[in-house]
């Protein structure tokens, strides 16, 4: 932090080094940082830190709160409907973070490949589609297509010779459907990201692995997945933050977790908790589990991500 | 015809089916909201309505305030958009073009945020709104929308990617910091912002979580929950709920058409960058 070495040019980034005209460049500073800095403050910094706080304390929002140590804490410890919400989070996650890297780099290599404009254009608009439209829409239409009476969806699962249970009342049904539902819902957004990354695979080198009679199927292990694995584990990273949040779509489709619980996920139970039983404190500490668990989760990926992930 | 050849038709019939596939479900909706109601849920589905209906439509504003919905679903997604753009530009530049002490320990804090899941903040901030008097109000959600942590992030990204020369020459010929950033950064970064206004947009609009649990006047509701209140049947009849999704969503079709390029940019550069 000494500035013993003057700066060869004025633009250099040197951090926090206080200089010649440091107090105009703090005053700037302030002015263009200020405003982010002062939201960021209040919206985030100032509401997580009193999370924690709130954690500590049994409070109902009407009488005063009273504070209450561990208390919160230790009760989560035998809550098994927090077990349950969180085995159901985990199954979701995991389950949508394995369909979505096999589904969206398979369909990034199939487009890829594609050579007719016109379908290649069809295909990427068709599977991205769904993303755009809020998942309010899209879980009420879907509860429609496989509505057990006159769902299009029944209707033609019934066709193929599927006989399909009553999705959203069946406890072993129920979450399936969701996965297959948010697969439909955000699968664009994988596979665009997915074939962001296959073009930045040098096609030079899968020529070369083919001259070299590389089939198909080597191809993809030797040469193309490994160049795309920081494209890979970003999206691993994405998918599971963003599934181990879901909430939009149980709620909608099983408001008070779906039969048997069966569609519980954390952060349900964690609006249940606090805006439902105004168990605020209670609530807290649900929130804080969510943010050690993810925070853990994306610790570990990028110790995996050191240990497999191709560096170029 | 080589086997090559044939493989390649194959691909493209399997990818288009499962285009068709995906779009299905919509095309099932839209048929679904021009079909009279006595011919609704006929199975098999009527793929193309006979006769053609506009009646489900126009019941749809005797369930809810629908235009008033999507004015206020307007006015909270083209504020937070707006504002957090905005806010992020200012930030964005004095990360990258100041040197102010602290800096870099003030953007990794920052940056630590981005792991903040929002469900973790929510019940202080509802408390804050709660004593601002701001429940029920739009601004409960356009507010905490304005600090944008990943647009910020990305929006230095990309100043960092302009050579400081011009900055440099600018400031000989007597530009200041505002002049470098809105005459110079700005119209270079147009690629950025596209693709950032887009995302804050879409964030916005979809947004269900927020007025879940800051609003409950309906005059006051965005159009996500007035779907939802509609689904719990209020004398209506499916096909008018039918009308209100595809109300909804073609508008979001049509938009997502017209940006197409600007749209898939944007989630591709943000999975790249990010």
């Amino acid at each position: 932090m000494t500035a013993t070495v003057a700066p060869v040019r004025p633009s250099r980034d040197i951090d926090g080094t206080p200089r010649a005209g440091g107090r105009s460049q703090w005053l700037a500073g302030s002015i263009f940082v200020g405003p982010a800095l002062l939201l960021f403050v209040i919206f985030v910094l100032g509401p997580f830190i009193a999370a924690i706080v709130l954690s500590l304390f049994s409070w109902d929002m009407l009488t005063p709160a009273t504070f209450s140590g561990l208390k919160n804490f230790k009760a989560m410890l035998s809550d098994d409907l927090l077990y349950k919400a969180l085995g159901n989070t985990f199954v979701f996650a995991l389950a949508s973070v394995v369909t979505h890297l096999i589904g969206g780099l398979l369909l990034a290599l199939g487009v890829d490949a594609l050579r007719s404009r016109a379908a290649s254009y069809f295909v990427r608009t068709s599977l991205f589609f769904p993303f755009v439209i809020s998942w309010a829409a899209v879980a009420l239409l879907w509860k429609y297509v496989l509505d057990p009476t006159f769902g299009m969806g029944t209707y033609y699962l019934t066709k193929i010779g599927f006989n399909p249970p009553d999705w959203f009342t069946d406890p072993s049904w129920a979450l399936p459907a969701i996965i297959g539902i948010d697969w439909w819902h955000t699968i664009g957004f994988t596979f665009v990201i997915m074939l962001a990354g296959l073009q930045t695979v040098p096609g030079q080198l899968i020529e070369a692995a083919r001259v070299d009679g590389c089939g198909w199927w080597q191809r993809l292990w030797h040469v193309i997945i490994p160049m795309m694995s920081p494209t890979i584990f970003f999206a691993a990273v994405i998918t599971f933050i963003g599934a181990f949040q879901i909430f939009d779509p149980v709620q909608i489709i099983t408001p008070n977790g779906g039969p048997e619980n069966s569609t519980l996920t954390i952060v349900m139970y964690l609006y249940q908790k606090g805006f439902q039983a105004f168990q605020v404190g209670y609530a807290s500490s649900v929130a804080i589990l969510v943010f050690v668990i993810m925070a853990i989760v994306t610790a570990l990926q990028f110790w995996f991500a050191r240990r497999w992930v191709h560096q170029s | 015809m080589t086997g090559r050849q044939l493989g390649r038709i194959a691909l493209t019939l399997v990818l288009v089916v499962l285009g068709l596939i995906m779009l299905a479900p919509l095309i099932w909706l839209i048929s679904e909201s021009l079909t009279k109601e006595s011919d609704a849920f006929d199975l098999p589905p009527n793929w193309i309505p006979h006769p053609f209906t506009w009646a489900n439509f126009r019941g749809i504003t005797d369930l809810i305030p629908f235009w008033r919905m999507a004015l206020n679903s307007l006015i909270v997604a083209v504020i937070s958009t707006a504002g957090s753009i905005l806010v992020s530009l200012l930030a964005a530049y004095g990360f990258s073009r100041l040197r102010f002490a602290g800096r870099e320990r003030i953007f990794s804090l920052l940056l630590v945020a981005l792991m903040v899941p929002v469900q973790m903040t929510i019940i202080p901030i509802f408390i804050l709104m709660r004593n601002l008097g701001l429940v029920d109000h739009l601004a409960a959600l356009w507010l905490p929308a304005l600090i944008n942590v990943f647009s910020i992030f990305f929006f230095r990204q990309y100043f960092n990617t302009i050579p400081r020369d011009l900055d440099e020459a600018a400031t000989l010929d007597g530009a200041g910091h505002g002049w470098i950033l809105f005459r110079m950064l700005v119209p270079l970064s147009g690629p950025a912002i596209a693709a950032m206004t887009i995302l804050s947009f879409e964030a916005a609009w979809n947004n269900y979580f927020g007025p879940l649990i800051f609003l409950s006047d309906p005059q006051k509701m965005t159009l996500p929950i007035g779907l939802v209140t509609l689904q719990a049947g209020q004398g209506g009849s499916s096909v008018v709920v039918f009308a209100a999704i595809t109300a909804v969503v073609v508008p979001v079709l049509v938009v997502f058409l017209v940006f197409q390029r600007a749209f898939v940019a944007s989630v591709a550069s943000a999975g790249l960058r990010g």
